[in-house]
């Protein structure tokens, strides 16, 4: 199969104050990390300790954290990068104090400078645009991806809000353009992180869509899995991985499980990687030593 | 009408209309799409920008107007999400057709308006619902359970919060949302929910006092809130909300209760409560309990933006099809809540502020 995603990976969740069990446990963590030093002493001590896969989601700090990785390649270039766009709140935000077309006028062109064209095109007729999502998408995501520049990316997510929002839709065309865009331009695996997972899959294999990375909440309790956790396994064990690579996430349920019991359960799962965060060596060693997918 | 929804629970799916194509009801779509015994056939939106884009992408009719909607697409149940004083019109005339309505709080931009609506509602055999969406969060109904069940005795004391990074810096008038009339600002926006969530767990206070407005960034509406709630049984209780804190990632509702036997404290995600002797019925201990969301959560079928957005929109569709019978936020619960609001803005114009 080409192009196999890393095993493992670690993802970012705790550098930014999201946790998705206690609001009190994700201030803790915005405190710790509020000194971007202690992000990189944490990314050092996980590629130290063997990580080659780094998930991080296109927010507010990851333009430092990317240009952290490039000032030295020597040590760094081995890595593969996983990044997940866009960042959701920055849009919620500005919609709701701005509505939805000047919210993504002001993401295109406030503070990014997106290709000229691009800023005739959008400014030149907004009826123009309305005809056509495929071209705004591809717009946003050239947005975003700025902040990954030069970084070996291998798989470009896209956020569980705007997936199944999508995925409601049930419309065929945007995840098709979506996916050729990102292989096309970036030379990456489309990846789309969910939480219906089993609903996703059924629709992807009946739109003929392919070769894609999903990354879903996996865990034992079913937490953010929809339907539930039976509909997953079933879902997993069927799946070819190559058709669709799994990575999993929230396999500790946000904390809800022990380490030690959580991951006896994800080793039995048809899964290809499991992205997991931590903010410390013990924890970083220790799900190194029980992740055996 | 009994026609329509005998109907229905045979083969016929439901045929649902959106009302207003903005933030909620692109979301709102998404999520009741998911639903078997749905389908999406129209949608109202008069911005050319977006309902262009509906036209290309999605398999349904739009319409500039809900009134040609109405005419043309016959929905049995519409889903209005449109700014709240509009919400008025709207659903009066879904009334004379006999449609089922599912309304993006704030119910209305006015309290007259909301009894109304409410009066028109109460004798007819179609479902009704406000969008108060914590009424559908796990923690919050687990919350409610401890409460009825006397878990915590006597109640004495609540505070409910509500805090978001909405309006952040001044920013130019922009539509409803900066005006007050037409249902714009942090109490009918945000503290709404807050105040909502107050109604559901204690019911409509007697008196509503020492109420006041902060206007941070917005130069018309206020950005921030605090009023004091009391009761016959001589239980009080704030609410205070702010939609300018930066401290917030996401909007983060808060509460707290003292009761003579132990006390709760609780936000979407978890809860805290500290009692004076075991409670065996509910597995608590003497002292401090937590329970995290991923302890009592209840799972939904399809996921977009957290499980009580899913469960309130399929909860309106169980209500139609006969399968619930009793609506868990209907137009009477929101005119409750609406009524606080309207005490809160007369308070704070009477004894607010600084002569």
């Amino acid at each position: 199969m080409k192009d196999r995603i890393d095993k493992i990976v670690f993802g970012d969740n705790q550098f930014f104050g999201i946790n998705h069990m206690s609001q009190e446990k994700a201030q803790q963590l915005a405190e710790k990390f509020f000194d971007i030093t202690n992000i990189f002493k944490i990314y050092n001590i996980a590629i130290e300790a063997g990580i080659k896969g780094i998930m991080l989601n296109s927010n507010d700090r990851a333009k430092d954290i990317c240009n952290f990785f490039r000032s030295d390649p020597g040590r760094y270039d081995h890595l593969n990068w996983y990044p997940s766009i866009p960042y959701p709140y920055k849009y919620a935000n500005l919609v709701a104090e701005k509505g939805i077309m000047p919210a993504i006028n002001e993401v295109m062109f406030k503070d990014n400078n997106a290709s000229g064209i691009a800023n005739m095109f959008f400014k030149g007729s907004q009826a123009v645009l309305s005809k056509d999502a495929i071209k705004m998408m591809q717009m946003l995501i050239d947005v975003e991806m700025k902040i990954f520049r030069n970084l070996n990316v291998k798989v470009v997510f896209l956020q569980n809000i705007i997936t199944d929002l999508l995925l409601g839709y049930d419309i065929k065309i945007v995840f098709e353009e979506y996916c050729n865009y990102i292989e096309r331009k970036y030379k990456a695996l489309p990846g789309l992180i969910t939480q219906n997972m089993p609903w996703l899959i059924g629709k992807l294999k009946e739109w003929k869509i392919n070769n894609v990375v999903i990354c879903t909440s996996f865990n034992k309790i079913g937490y953010l899995m929809s339907p539930n956790v039976e509909s997953y396994i079933k879902a997993s064990s069927f799946n070819k991985p190559e058709d669709y690579q799994i990575m999993a996430m929230s396999t500790l349920a946000s904390g809800a499980i022990p380490p030690h019991e959580a991951y006896s359960f994800i080793n039995n799962q048809n899964i290809q990687s499991v992205v997991f965060g931590a903010s410390s060596a013990g924890h970083i060693n220790e799900t190194l030593k029980l992740i055996k997918i | 009408m009994l026609l329509i929804i005998k109907g229905m629970e045979t083969k016929n799916k439901i045929k649902v209309a959106i009302i207003g194509a903005g933030r909620m009801g692109i979301t709102h779509y998404s999520i009741i799409n998911s639903h078997p015994d749905v389908l999406i056939d129209s949608v109202a939106e008069p911005s050319g920008i977006v309902s262009g884009m509906i036209n290309k992408y999605l398999p349904v009719k739009t319409f500039d107007d809900y009134n040609e909607l109405f005419e043309k697409a016959k929905p049995d149940a519409i889903l209005v999400c449109t700014p709240p004083n509009l919400h008025y019109t709207i659903i009066k005339k879904a009334c004379e057709k006999g449609i089922h309505v599912f309304v993006e709080k704030p119910f209305s931009a006015n309290c007259k308006e909301a009894k109304e609506l409410t009066a028109l509602y109460s004798n007819l055999p179609l479902v009704n619902q406000v969008g108060y969406v914590n009424r559908f969060n796990d923690v919050f109904n687990k919350v409610k359970e401890f409460i009825d069940n006397n878990v915590i005795g006597k109640l004495v004391r609540f505070k409910s919060e509500m805090f978001s990074c909405t309006v952040t810096g001044r920013t130019e008038n922009s539509g409803w949302r900066s005006s007050r009339t037409n249902g714009g600002g942090a109490v009918f926006e945000m503290a709404s929910h807050a105040i909502d969530l107050v109604n559901f767990l204690f019911g409509k206070p007697e008196k509503v006092t020492g109420s006041s407005l902060n206007f941070i960034f917005s130069r018309d509406v206020e950005d921030a809130v605090s009023s004091t709630f009391l009761y016959n049984n001589g239980m009080t209780g704030t609410i205070y909300v702010n939609w300018s804190d930066t401290s917030y990632r996401k909007p983060t509702n808060k509460i707290e209760v003292f009761g003579l036997a132990g006390r709760i404290i609780a936000d979407q995600l978890s809860l805290k409560i500290f009692l004076n002797a075991d409670n065996k019925k509910y597995n608590l201990r003497q002292g401090w309990n937590t329970i995290y969301i991923t302890d009592i959560f209840n799972p939904v079928p399809f996921y977009v933006r957290g499980n009580e957005f899913t469960s309130q929109l399929y909860h309106f569709v169980d209500c139609i099809l006969g399968r619930e019978n009793s609506n868990r936020c209907s137009f009477s619960d929101g005119l409750i809540t609406h009524e606080i609001i309207s005490e809160i803005f007369n308070d704070y114009e009477k004894n607010g502020k600084l002569k």
